[in-house]
């Protein structure tokens, strides 16, 4: 996803955008070209959209390997807002890349939802209430 | 009842009194067991008659344990009900009031006041929270118990206990298929759930029980075997424990009994209870539900460790919470106070053979909770109760042969396994050399034209046999199995060894946990403003937001959902919930743009998959 986005920001003709600012630091940009100012928001809506799962899914890898289960939850909640903001850009616009991101999608929610993967990530010692229910029941 | 039988009172005192149980009451209980004597004494007799006002037949003051039993003024469609006296109308109230008042705050008296827990709605879901909000406005418009009328029954009650601190129960015993039932009856004045201990109902009069199952032996001796607790309207297995399981606590030969506060549903171990109350779905909407909960469960095998269970019927509940703490005052041998001699209903009483109404006010609520309760014998509609009846079958008891009797039933049992494999050994030898020589006689009329209608026959035959022959094989089989399996069970009861004392309990009422009970209370302000504040929601968006009101409404019902998850600590298991349905949405969104290109890769996949497996199966 961060290669597409450098993708979108690549395809951008950025000598047909002007910086308006004066001022050091600040951006004002302007395009009179509309080809290029399509391409222009459509990569700040996907930066806008996807910047936040991005950075989740990376805390979630490092989750994955530090703390298993907060990983999970981590990578889960990306995964459901990747979903979301690709079903609002197929409400809106329907671009061509929200589809492999879809699919992509499916298969890791698939993949964190699958009982090999719960079991690694939801084992919990039992409490000690719950040790001893265990306990008198197998008598 | 022709398999049942009283006992001569004596036995039954004596018995009633050996294993009379200690009961348990919570902080700040207003009515503990007592003779229904003076109540009926103080209460009036009133006729409730189709398309009629109700009339009071027998004024507060002369009605009488004798004079119930007549049930005068009975015609089709009557209800008779008795009736707590207004303490208002009273001209002595105040004074007698103020008496009452201080007789629970003697020093004698358990000083404690109740103090809830955890509120009740904080344990359960939105959906139950609406129906408990829709529970409350149908309370207004349906028969209740007046609130005047919860202080009416603790003044009543303070009057009784001025003249001493009594604790009663009603006794009665029977002999029903080998068994001994001891049945404890414990009248309340009143039940006070819904006023004072945030409960589901009120009504005046209670009448609870507790049987004890005792089995007796060839010289006699009595042995307590199976002890069952009544709460609300539970009925069967799930009701009784045996005498030696962990969870039935005893002293010397008494249960023990926690009483929840008002509602006064008996409980084998102190703690709080999340009772119920459901409401059945209308048809529609029950199959909506039952179909997306078999998608979730079987179909995406979601959760499924969890045991998926197909309900009977779908429901709407409105929780709420039985308080059996059994911290507050506790009666029975050695407690804080001890149990007087029991009113004995061996030989049974007229009263209570005779009067079949309610012992309580009337209220004509259609869901009958409020109404008060009918007596011993009987169901709110005159019919005898079950437990009256049938106190064996009530508690799951009569699948349950005595200990004494266990060898005596496996014994008996396979002797007529014997004698049934005996019939069907000697059938078996004769069909299988029917079969035999018919066997024989096909292979002699085999590929001879003018025997051809014969062979057939024969053929015919020969198969019908083999299959008669296959059951009989099969049934003796099973005769040999099952004969094996009695003979085990009755080496190990003869070891002294007993079946799980918990085998046959399918759903235990079981305390809520520590951990549950401690929520935060942020957890139960949410609980408590909720219902309010999502309708609010709902309605300023439908209001103001109606151009974006699909995408508004999903997003905010999924916020929703989000802070309930947090709340209730479900919040793994709710992402999973979304990330499915976003799946499914999304997958969706693929078949819709590549049908053909999805079409054709399926197929292609398949394929493939076909054509690997069949080399690998080549290449062996």
């Amino acid at each position: 996803m961060v290669g597409l986005g450098v993708w979108l920001y690549a395809i951008i003709d950025w000598s047909m955008v002007v910086n308006l600012s004066n001022e050091p630091g600040q951006v004002n940009l302007q395009t009179s070209d509309k080809p290029t100012l399509k391409k222009f928001e459509r990569a700040i809506v996907f930066t806008v959209y996807f910047l936040g799962p991005v950075i989740l899914s990376f805390l979630a890898g490092l989750g994955f390997v530090l703390l298993r289960r907060r990983g999970w939850m981590l990578a889960s909640v990306a995964q459901a807002l990747i979903m979301l903001a690709c079903l609002f850009f197929y409400g809106a616009s329907r671009p061509w890349f929200v589809y492999p991101i879809i699919a992509y999608c499916i298969l890791m929610i698939l993949l964190l939802n699958s009982r090999s993967v719960r079991a690694v990530v939801h084992r919990r010692p039992l409490t000690p209430a719950e040790a001893r229910t265990e306990i008198a029941h197998g008598e | 009842m022709a398999n049942e039988e009283s006992m001569d009172p004596r036995t039954a005192e004596d018995l009633l009194r050996r294993f009379e149980p200690v009961i348990r009451f919570t902080k700040g209980e207003w009515f503990y067991p007592m003779d229904c004597e003076p109540y009926v004494d103080a209460c009036g007799l009133w006729v409730k008659r189709p398309d009629e006002d109700a009339v009071c037949v027998v004024p507060p003051g002369e009605l009488t344990l004798e004079r119930i039993a007549q049930q005068p003024d009975d015609t089709t469609g009557a209800v008779h009900y008795l009736k707590i006296p207004n303490p208002k109308e009273d001209e002595n109230q105040g004074r007698r009031a103020g008496r009452a008042r201080r007789s629970h705050t003697n020093p004698d008296w358990p000083k404690e006041t109740f103090r809830a827990g955890r509120g009740r709605l904080a344990r359960v879901g939105y959906i139950s929270r609406l129906a408990d909000a829709l529970f409350s406005l149908v309370l207004l418009a349906r028969g209740r118990v007046p609130g005047g009328d919860v202080e009416g029954g603790r003044v009543l009650y303070g009057r009784f206990m001025e003249k001493g601190e009594r604790f009663k129960y009603h006794g009665h015993v029977v002999r029903q298929d080998g068994w001994i039932v001891l049945r404890y009856w414990l009248f309340y004045a009143f039940n006070d759930w819904r006023t004072n201990f945030f409960g589901a109902n009120n009504h005046e009069a209670d009448w609870e029980k507790i049987f004890v199952y005792l089995s007796e032996s060839e010289s006699g001796e009595v042995r307590p075997e199976w002890v069952a607790y009544a709460a609300h309207e539970e009925t069967g297995d799930d009701l009784r424990r045996r005498w030696d399981d962990p969870e039935l606590e005893k002293i010397g030969e008494h249960p023990v009994a926690y009483v929840c506060a008002g509602s006064h549903a008996t409980r084998f171990s102190r703690g709080e209870y999340l009772t119920e109350l459901a409401f059945p779905l209308p048809r529609a909407f029950a199959a909506i539900r039952r179909i997306l909960r078999r998608f979730w469960y079987v179909t995406l095998r979601q959760y499924a460790e969890e045991g998926y269970r197909e309900k009977a019927y779908e429901q709407f509940t409105v929780p709420f919470v039985d308080y059996g703490r059994g911290d507050g005052l506790s009666v029975g041998p050695g407690q804080d106070m001890e149990w007087d001699p029991p009113r004995l209903m061996n030989p049974l009483p007229s009263w209570a053979s005779g009067y079949r109404g309610l012992w309580g006010l009337y209220t004509q609520d259609p869901f009958e909770g409020e109404d008060a309760p009918a007596g011993p014998l009987y169901n709110r509609d005159k019919t005898i109760s079950r437990e009256w009846f049938d106190p064996v079958g009530w508690a799951g008891l009569d699948k349950v042969p005595t200990r004494s009797e266990e060898l005596e039933v496996i014994t008996g049992r396979r002797e007529e396994i014997e004698e049934r494999r005996d019939l069907r050994r000697s059938e078996l030898l004769e069909k299988s050399s029917r079969l035999k020589v018919l066997g024989m006689e096909a292979e002699a009329t085999r590929d001879q034209s003018h025997l051809s209608k014969l062979h057939e026959n024969q053929t015919q035959h020969i198969r019908e046999l083999s299959e008669e022959v296959e059951t009989l094989r099969s049934q003796l089989s099973d005769d040999e199995v099952l004969a094996e399996s009695l003979e085990n069970h009755a080496d190990s009861l003869r070891n002294g060894e007993r079946p799980p004392a918990r085998a046959h309990i399918m759903h235990a009422a079981r305390p809520v946990s520590e951990a549950e009970t401690h929520a935060g209370r942020v957890a139960q302000l949410w609980a408590s403003i909720s219902i309010a504040v999502v309708l609010v929601t709902l309605i300023l968006i439908v209001a103001y937001e109606r151009q974006h009101l699909l995408g508004v409404l999903v997003f905010t019902i999924a916020m929703f959902a989000f802070i309930e998850a947090s709340f209730r600590r479900r919040l793994s298991r709710f992402i999973v919930s979304v990330n499915v349905g976003l799946a499914i949405v999304g997958a969706l969104v693929l078949l819709e743009h590549y049908f053909w290109q999805v079409t054709v890769l399926a197929v292609l996949v398949v394929g493939l998959y076909i054509l690997w497996e069949n080399l690998r199966e080549f290449g062996r």
